[in-house]
């Protein structure tokens, strides 16, 4: 019996007992969460776009910080840095376009799979290569200082980069909904054959896909790149995104922005409230143990296109 | 209506066409032209070659053998985004639209070529895009008009009902401002009465726009009281061309229909 | 009656029989001189809502007149208006109007052959029709009937290669006058002028429950002056906002979307099309909304299904402030007392509920609603009345102008259709018949001396054909038609209309059809409303794959029973109908159907023509059979014939005992 109100019940009076603590654990969470949400998001464009799952999304989230901090590392201002990490990403898109999907071009999907996994090694080389294998500490200017409101413990950075993220994904929905090129990928994403039957030319599509992808891999590295440095250790957050996806669904915008935020909270919630009770660490895989939950229950995630055959 | 009408100059020339998938020979040695203004019917009891045709017409299939003159060129092969590009729009058999988009959006994105504004200020979609997007509005707004589909104008088209979908997808390829259109069985599966709308808005396409429609139909009435001319297709060879009256007297058409009607 | 004159803000309009602004042209003229640059009508067209102000109509009608007049249009010429409601067909209106030419409104959805009745009968010269669909109905009337001189179409849609020469597009004719104009200053002028209020100015055909239809004679001093009272009775002013979405035929738009318009100066907005009119209604936000109990029944069924979709926390919120606001909301309308905690609940319910349902509805501006035609059920009309939006009911007649009576504010009773109208004199004949006298009241029918006579007294007095009486309060009370009222064997009085109408405010039942005059007892026939019960059938996983499937399966049998005895209840409760219990029932396989000749276009039930044609099946309701087999022909919308064949079982309901025992 006691076991079961340790479990069952006595996290819940905790919460009860001091809401303003439980509020900033979750609020912690969803700071976490929305970098998992931006990291899936990378999945999920890509996903959509060319009905491929992209091995190399963690890596390109590595490749971006390191350019970045390189660039710095070689005196370039850090406004300047940006851009050119920017245009280096599309530059990648390109060169993917060109080199990788264009000529596997109507094969099977496993195929292209196993192309982003040989994009991956090939990524992770050229950066060690170009910047060298070291951690490295960025510095965008934004101090790792915490401050009380309400009695919570709120970190600084996580704000800001809470804050950047979801004006990305923001800008994305809008990107997306609103013009000519979202509504063109949306049409690509829904059905190949009519969208080269009106002349929307799928090779154009990949490139701004992967160049979306890689830019939102770009600010994802920054965030994480400047709270634990930039490291090879940057590009497993990639293995975070896979049960936010499967939580969310592959094919959904929301849902992986909303899968972000649940792990996140989630996470953190159980690693306070129930950890104690196991010994810790449940933040390491409380996201496979939920993911693992919806696969047998929800495979199509909370999003993701319900699985209806027509009849 | 079909004796008194004026027909153009020779639009499209398909000549020798051969197509096979491993041994199965889809068509073998098809011939036959499309004048402008004309709406050209296939027909053929299933199986025949009709899609195979189609799919060679605007470049899905790369025929073995033969030539595709379209507007004077001549092509070995067509490709998809070149047949498009060139003013060639189609529908499908089994209706591809995007079915998580809206009407709406489903009819804009027929549009795409008209698109001029390069790819970086559709992006960003600034100034000129946004004025050239409005532009487009209009002219789908015409379509929706046309087709009288107003009242689904914001509705996903996965929800709309078969025959409508129909309707959308001639809406998107209208939106390109096709000089050939070509619709693939538009009238499958619909019932009398939606059979009836279709015919009237394929006849009046053509009447308002003037637009070439090349059709497709296994069912030999319902097009031959709207074509001015029909092809007719049987095990991938083509066994009588001409107007509908001639067509509908021909013994070897006559057989390939009772020869499947059994 | 100008004694309400201080509070009605109509003003620069007509007094009272000054004479000037005694037609549809001056009125026009006179708008376009002192409100021109304000909008007069609106059309979604493209997506957009494209607005002429009172200036610009003014310059098209002119231009319109003047081109039926180079075309040959004489002074008492008739021109037939067919269509969806569209700017152009009411401009076309007022121009034959201009040249002292009188409008023929035809309903848009009759067949060729019931078109070419009116045509003839009218003798109809000159056609102005919307689109291809109803050119092609009057190019086949001109085939047999060539007196049809001119068809002038709005929509050229389709009509590029009609090669007829009598087939004109309105832009030609526009043209035309355009030019006839400058060669003719001061015709038009003339021509307006010499028009006078005692002018006819429109004939309007009823479609009529028997026979063939009738042409109700309206001069522009009926129509007017009765659109004055209206006006001055609800207070409408400059800047009402008016959907036109009924069919232009119908006496009920021809006032409020046209008459009304003209004399209170406000602008009117014609719907994109027929489908999008929900649509529509939302995006134009109309202040004042006049419809049939159907319209707002569909409003109300379309809300629940979507609301039955929705999730769960949604569904609660809704359910429980819905609950408040049938508590407390028509008293808060009625301004009448509220305990102040339900009256903030209310504010709140407004803030989450009621609010939004009303924008989505489209009835957030709303000040007034109307209804009319036919009875509306309780549950409707309340549930408009606790959202706060202010419906009402309206009795009226082709043959009165529209009003004979309303409610007034603040005195709603469903039970009644109001008290007489601004100038309305009410008297109910020995046999119980209601009859009117106003300055609405129609000159004749159109050639037929006759029917004239049998319906308005030398004196002006209107027989309306119900039955009624007048409450203490001055309030009419419609029981029934007179004609069909009847009588069961044991004596008792029988009102059809007044079961069916019980039996139709449930959303499962379309329409119903009971018998018993001369009878034993009562029986009925039943219609499922489609949407409403496949929505309750899909929840309940029950299959079924067409309508005729649909009607006959067991569960909706025992649905309908549910509802059948409830009437029955209700009908207990009253000792003049108790006797009229429904015994048995059965489910029609097919809705019936205008095209079959089962209803009227306005949707009534033709309950002799019903009788006659299914009298198998009233026979098997009067003898125990527990089914009947029937095949009956249908109708299609292209006019093509086919049978339809099936087996109807027949449900046997037992009666409640009179309540009234009890309840002593």
């Amino acid at each position: 019996m006691q076991v079961l109100y340790a479990f069952l019940v006595g996290p819940f009076v905790q919460m009860g007992q001091a809401p303003v603590f439980f509020a900033e654990v979750v609020i912690n969470g969803l700071l976490t969460g929305v970098m998992y949400s931006l990291v899936a998001l990378g999945f999920v464009l890509i996903y959509k776009a060319s009905g491929t799952f992209n091995f190399a999304q963690g890596v390109m989230v590595l490749f971006a910080a390191l350019t970045l901090v390189g660039l710095m590392e070689h005196g370039v201002p850090v406004w300047l840095a940006l851009i050119l990490t920017v245009a280096v990403m599309v530059v990648l898109a390109f060169a993917i376009e060109r080199l990788m999907l264009r000529p596997l071009i109507n094969q099977e999907q496993i195929i292209l799979f196993m192309a982003t996994i040989g994009l991956t090694f090939f990524l992770e080389g050229f950066g060690e290569l170009l910047w060298g294998s070291n951690v490295k500490r960025l510095d965008i200017g934004v101090p790792d200082r915490s401050f009380e409101v309400g009695g919570m413990l709120l970190n600084q950075f996580d704000l800001f980069a809470a804050a950047i993220g979801a004006a990305l994904v923001a800008g994305l929905a809008v990107f997306f909904q609103k013009t000519p090129i979202g509504r063109a990928l949306r049409a690509v994403a829904d059905d190949h054959q009519a969208a080269l039957s009106v002349g929307i030319p799928l090779k154009t599509i990949w490139v701004v896909v992967w160049s979306v992808a890689g830019i939102v891999a770009m600010v994802a590295g920054i965030m994480w790149g400047a709270k634990s440095g930039v490291q090879f250790s940057l590009s497993l957050i990639a293995l975070k995104a896979l049960p936010v996806l499967i939580l969310g669904g592959f094919t959904s915008v929301p849902g992986a922005i909303i899968g972000g935020l649940i792990i996140g909270v989630g996470e953190k919630v159980a690693e306070v409230y129930w950890g104690p009770l196991v010994g810790g660490a449940i933040e390491n895989w409380f996201a496979y143990v939920l993911a693992l939950v919806f696969l047998l229950f929800r495979p199509q995630g909370l999003f993701g296109e319900r699985i209806i055959e027509r009849v | 209506m079909t004796s008194a009408r004026q027909l153009g100059d020779i639009l499209l020339k398909v000549e020798d066409v051969s197509l096979s998938f491993g041994g199965v020979k889809a068509l073998e040695h098809v011939s036959f032209d499309v004048r402008e203004r004309e709406i050209r019917a296939i027909i053929g009891p299933n199986g025949a070659g009709k899609s195979s045709m189609l799919n060679v017409i605007n470049g899905f299939y790369q025929p073995q053998e033969g030539t595709i003159m379209y507007r004077g060129r001549s092509h070995r092969h067509m490709r998809p985004h070149e047949a498009a590009s060139e003013g060639i729009a189609r529908t499908f058999q089994n209706i591809a639209l995007f079915r998580g988009m809206s009407t709406l959006d489903n009819l804009m994105t027929g549009r795409n070529l008209k698109m001029k504004k390069n790819l970086l200020w559709q992006a960003l979609y600034l100034g000129p895009a946004r004025r050239e997007e409005i532009e487009h509005r209009e002219f789908v707004e015409h379509i929706i008009d046309f087709l009288e589909i107003q009242a689904i104008r914001k509705t996903p088209v996965g929800r709309l009902p078969y025959g409508l979908q129909k309707r959308v997808e001639l809406g998107r390829a209208l939106a390109a401002e096709p000089s050939l259109l070509l619709l693939d069985e538009p009238m499958a599966g619909m019932n009398t009465e939606e059979k009836e709308d279709m015919c009237r808005f394929v006849l009046d396409v053509n009447d308002e726009f003037g637009t070439t429609i090349i059709l497709i139909e296994h069912d030999m009435g319902v097009v031959m009281d709207i074509s001015d001319r029909v092809v007719v297709l049987d095990y991938g060879r083509k066994i009588a061309d001409g107007m509908p009256d001639d067509v509908r007297t021909n013994s070897e058409v006559i057989e390939a229909y009772l020869g499947v009607m059994h | 009656m100008n004694d309400a004159g201080s509070s009605y803000a109509t003003s620069p309009v007509m007094s009272d029989g000054s004479g000037q602004l005694d037609t549809f042209p001056k009125l026009l003229l006179d708008r376009a001189k002192n409100l021109g640059s304000k909008p007069a009508i609106r059309e979604k067209d493209y997506g957009i809502w494209q607005t002429w102000t009172w200036s610009q109509v003014a310059d098209e009608v002119r231009a319109f007149a003047c081109g039926l007049a180079a075309k040959g249009f004489e002074r008492g010429d008739k021109i037939a208006i067919i269509g969806d409601n569209r700017p152009r067909l009411y401009w076309a209106m007022c121009a034959a109007q201009s040249l002292g030419g009188i409008p023929v409104p035809m309903y848009q959805d009759s067949v060729a052959q019931e078109l070419q009745y009116v045509v003839e009968h009218a003798e109809v010269r000159f056609a102005v029709a919307e689109d291809q669909e109803q050119v092609d109905k009057l190019i086949e009337i001109r085939e047999r009937y060539p007196n049809l001189e001119l068809i002038i179409y709005d929509d050229a849609r389709g009509l590029r290669s009609y090669s007829q020469e009598y087939l004109y597009a309105f832009e030609d004719i526009l043209e035309l006058g355009r030019r006839f104009d400058a060669d003719h200053p001061g015709f038009f002028l003339d021509q307006v002028h010499t028009g006078r209020g005692a002018d006819t100015s429109v004939i309007l055909y009823t479609s009529g429950t028997t026979g063939t239809p009738k042409g109700v004679v309206l001069t522009h001093d009926n129509v007017l002056i009765s659109a004055r009272n209206g006006i001055e009775r609800d207070q409408l002013g400059q800047d009402e906002d008016v959907l036109a979405y009924l069919p232009m035929a119908w006496v009920g738009d021809h006032v409020y979307s046209y008459a009304e318009s003209y004399v209170a100066g406000f602008c009117v907005s014609c719907p994109e099309s027929s489908a999008t009119v929900l649509n529509d209604l939302r995006e134009v936000g109309p202040t004042f909304f006049f419809a049939p109990p159907r319209i707002y029944e569909n409003i109300l069924t379309t809300v629940m299904i979507r609301m039955e979709d929705a999730g769960w926390l949604k569904r609660k919120v809704f359910h429980y402030f819905m609950a408040l606001a049938r508590r407390v909301g028509s008293r808060i309308l009625d301004r009448k007392p509220v305990a102040l905690k339900d009256r903030l609940l209310y504010k709140l319910g407004n803030l989450l509920v009621y609010g939004p349902l009303k924008n989505t509805l489209g009835f957030s501006r709303i000040r007034l609603g109307y209804t009319a035609g036919e009875a509306i059920g309780p549950d409707i009309f309340d549930f408009y009345r606790s959202l706060g939006i202010n419906i009402k009911q309206l009795y009226g007649q082709t043959e009165a102008s529209v009003f004979v009576t309303m409610h007034p504010d603040g005195e709603v009773r469903l039970d009644t259709v109001g008290t007489a109208a601004p100038q309305v004199e009410i008297k109910i004949a020995d046999n119980g018949e209601v009859m009117y006298r106003s300055p609405g009241v129609f000159q004749c029918y159109y050639k037929n001396p006759e029917a004239t006579a049998e319906t308005k007294t030398e004196d002006g007095w209107v027989h309306t054909g119900d039955a009624g009486y007048l409450d203490a309060d001055g309030h009419l009370k419609i029981i029934d038609r007179a004609k069909d009222v009847g009588k069961l064997n044991d004596g008792s009085i029988f009102a059809p209309k007044y079961i069916e109408n019980k039996l139709k405010f449930f959303p499962y039942i379309k329409e119903a059809v009971a018998f018993g005059d001369g009878r034993d007892y009562t029986v009925a026939f039943l219609n499922i409303d489609l949407e409403a019960v496949g929505n309750w059938a899909e929840r309940r996983n029950i299959p079924y794959a067409s309508y005729q499937d649909l009607a006959a399966r067991k569960e909706v049998y025992d649905l309908l029973q549910g509802c059948v005895e409830q009437v029955n209840r209700d009908l207990a409760a009253d000792p003049h109908v108790a006797s009229s219990q429904i015994r048995r029932f059965l489910i029609l396989h097919k809705e019936l159907d205008a095209d079959d000749g089962e209803l009227t276009r306005t949707r009534k039930v033709r309950r002799r023509f019903v009788a006659d044609r299914y009298d198998k099946l009233v026979e098997a309701l009067y003898s125990g059979d527990t089914h009947c087999e029937i095949a009956s022909e249908v109708t299609f919308e292209d006019g093509r014939k086919g049978s339809l064949r099936a087996d109807l079982a027949i449900r046997d309901v037992s009666p409640v005992e009179r309540l009234s025992d009890a309840a002593d």
